[in-house]
């Protein structure tokens, strides 16, 4: 086998085995999430139309995005920084494993576990709710949620290359919660006042769950909505990109 | 043969501070070398350039022929850093078989944990392993890919007795190998056990390199102790040239002298009752203290 390829596969299993084992993660990224999904469900009402489509399976989507997002910051970066705290990355670079499988690695393990997320979510809400929808509906919503979880993932990644671990943990349960609240996932941005649906209109959080919220109603999604999201990677792509580089070492 | 290591006035400075000096060092394969020097000497800084983890101001360096951010060059040397370095949530085994996979010939996992004692706690988390176990396994790991070229930065610290005997018998063996092994420590007794080279840095700057007898030959002070008879008294002892330190217990006399030699004629010439005389010449930490305080006899290769 390929070199590159025997140290990314390794550095992937271990990643997605500790990510597995981490409570912080099922907490954050997959309890909390189901747990919202049935308290406001019950609360609100299975049925009640909201942008669109049911209650129901507009709060799924919510719930999913919350679940990728919180997954995205709160295992990758903790985990970034603390591994740069401890001195694992700095001995890494002493090793054969290039940098670029060393990051990839996290990423992509990150990218299975959101699948598994978006796969748990929507098997409770056609087993446990059952939601109807066409299965391209399912499909398309979970292939954007895919390609919507890349601008936290970025954001993950920037958040680790901060020194104090224990400050990136509060801080990215902190921009979670705070995302997903202006990001309109746990109140619908139509029962906002008006300058706080226009905040949650720029924000990644919202324009995340928008797309699969206008797949679940059968709308196109609007161009600036991707072009958004690939804008919001692209900036944290670069701050993280040039906090490693001035302190010269690996994320 | 391509040296080992081969610096060549290397430089490093952190903003105003210069903490390597125009270092220049060739090691050759399969020797021991011990760098030696205080807190802040440069220790760490010349090990890390040496890594590949940062880069030198000024100089040349190669390691074992090339450079040492090459994956080629890394795939040959292992490092067992002074900070402990263990990620969370693996297992000792998984950590060990993680860190396997980087190298292309691997030594097997069970040497592995033989070697570093871990194999009881195999199955154990990470997380859980005390100070001295994370240092096993720190040392697990920078074996695991069969290093021509080990690096060793304060290696025993946190270490019980019996890790560290265990450890030293394992880099004995790897000596005999003829595996390069590069040690930072502030046990003397740990570089006179395996080091056959000894290089003291002080303030980034070479200050002496030379064999393990030749650096313990830099030391002017030697240790004389013998038994006492009734006529000799310590106001008597303190009054002879070049006594530096006295000490006695019942009627054993141990006296530090910068010239034993000459101490040992006068007391024989003024007819002083002493007997059962040994005079040692003291060890690697004698001869670093002499280096530092700049009391050396000379330089040496």
């Amino acid at each position: 086998m390929n070199a590159y390829l025997r140290m990314w596969k390794a550095q992937s299993a271990a990643e997605l085995l500790r990510t597995m084992r981490n409570r912080r993660f099922f907490l954050l990224g997959i309890v909390m999430p189901v747990m919202l999904y049935f308290v406001f469900v019950a609360s609100v009402g299975d049925n009640v139309q909201v942008g669109g489509i049911d209650w129901k399976a507009y709060y799924l989507i919510s719930m999913t995005a919350f679940g990728i997002i919180g997954s995205s910051l709160n295992s990758l970066g903790p985990r970034l920084a603390e591994e740069r705290s401890r001195g694992w990355a700095k001995w890494l670079r002493t090793t054969p494993l290039p940098n670029s499988a060393y990051l990839f690695s996290k990423i992509l393990s990150q990218a299975a576990i959101h699948l598994g997320i978006i796969l748990l979510m929507f098997a409770v809400g056609i087993l446990v709710k059952h939601i109807q929808m066409p299965f391209h509906f399912w499909l398309e919503s979970g292939l954007w949620m895919l390609y919507g979880m890349i601008p936290f993932l970025a954001l993950g990644t920037l958040l680790g290359t901060f020194d104090a671990p224990e400050v990136v943990t509060v801080l990215s349960t902190v921009l979670q919660m705070v995302l997903a609240l202006l990001g309109g996932l746990w109140t619908p941005t139509e029962q906002m006042p008006d300058w706080m649906a226009q905040i949650s209109h720029a924000l990644p959080s919202y324009r995340f769950a928008e797309g699969a919220w206008d797949i679940m109603a059968g709308r196109a999604i609007p161009w600036e909505t991707p072009a958004i999201l690939l804008g919001y990677a692209a900036v944290f792509i670069l701050l993280a990109v040039w906090r490693l580089n001035r302190k010269g070492t690996r994320a | 043969m391509l040296p080992a290591i081969d610096l060549n006035g290397v430089t490093k400075r952190f903003g105003t501070k210069t903490a390597v000096r125009d270092l220049t060092l060739r090691v050759e394969k399969g020797t021991a070398m011990a760098l030696l020097g205080r807190n802040g000497a440069g220790k760490t800084t010349t090990l890390s350039m040496l890594l590949g983890v940062s880069a030198p101001t000024e100089g040349k360096l190669a390691v074992l022929g090339g450079k040492p951010t090459d994956a080629k060059v890394r795939n040959r040397l292992g490092a067992m850093m002074q900070e402990v370095s263990v990620i969370e949530r693996l297992r000792v085994e998984e950590t060990i078989e993680l860190v396997r996979q980087y190298y292309d010939k691997p030594l097997p996992l069970r040497t592995l944990l033989e070697w570093s004692g871990l194999a009881p706690h195999a199955k154990l988390m990470t997380q859980g392993l005390s100070g001295g176990q994370k240092r096993r396994l720190s040392f697990a790991l920078a074996l695991a890919g069969d290093p021509e070229l080990l690096f060793l930065d304060e290696p025993t610290v946190g270490m019980d007795i019996e890790s560290r005997q265990r450890f030293w018998e394992t880099i004995g063996q790897l000596k005999d190998r003829g595996k390069t092994l590069i040690l930072t420590t502030h046990h003397m007794d740990e570089a006179e056990r395996i080091a056959d080279r000894v290089v003291v840095i002080d303030e980034g700057v070479l200050k002496a390199d030379g064999t393990l007898n030749e650096i313990r030959r830099l030391n002017r002070v030697r240790t004389m102790t013998f038994t006492a008879g009734d006529g000799i008294t310590p106001e008597r002892l303190k009054r002879l040239a070049g006594v530096t330190d006295l000490a006695w217990e019942g009627r054993r006399v141990r006296l530090t002298a910068t010239d034993t030699d000459r101490l040992l004629r006068q007391l024989i010439g003024e007819g002083a009752d002493i007997s059962d005389i040994e005079i040692s010449a003291g060890g690697l930490e004698q001869a670093l203290q002499t280096i530092w305080s700049g009391d050396r006899k000379g330089e040496t290769a």
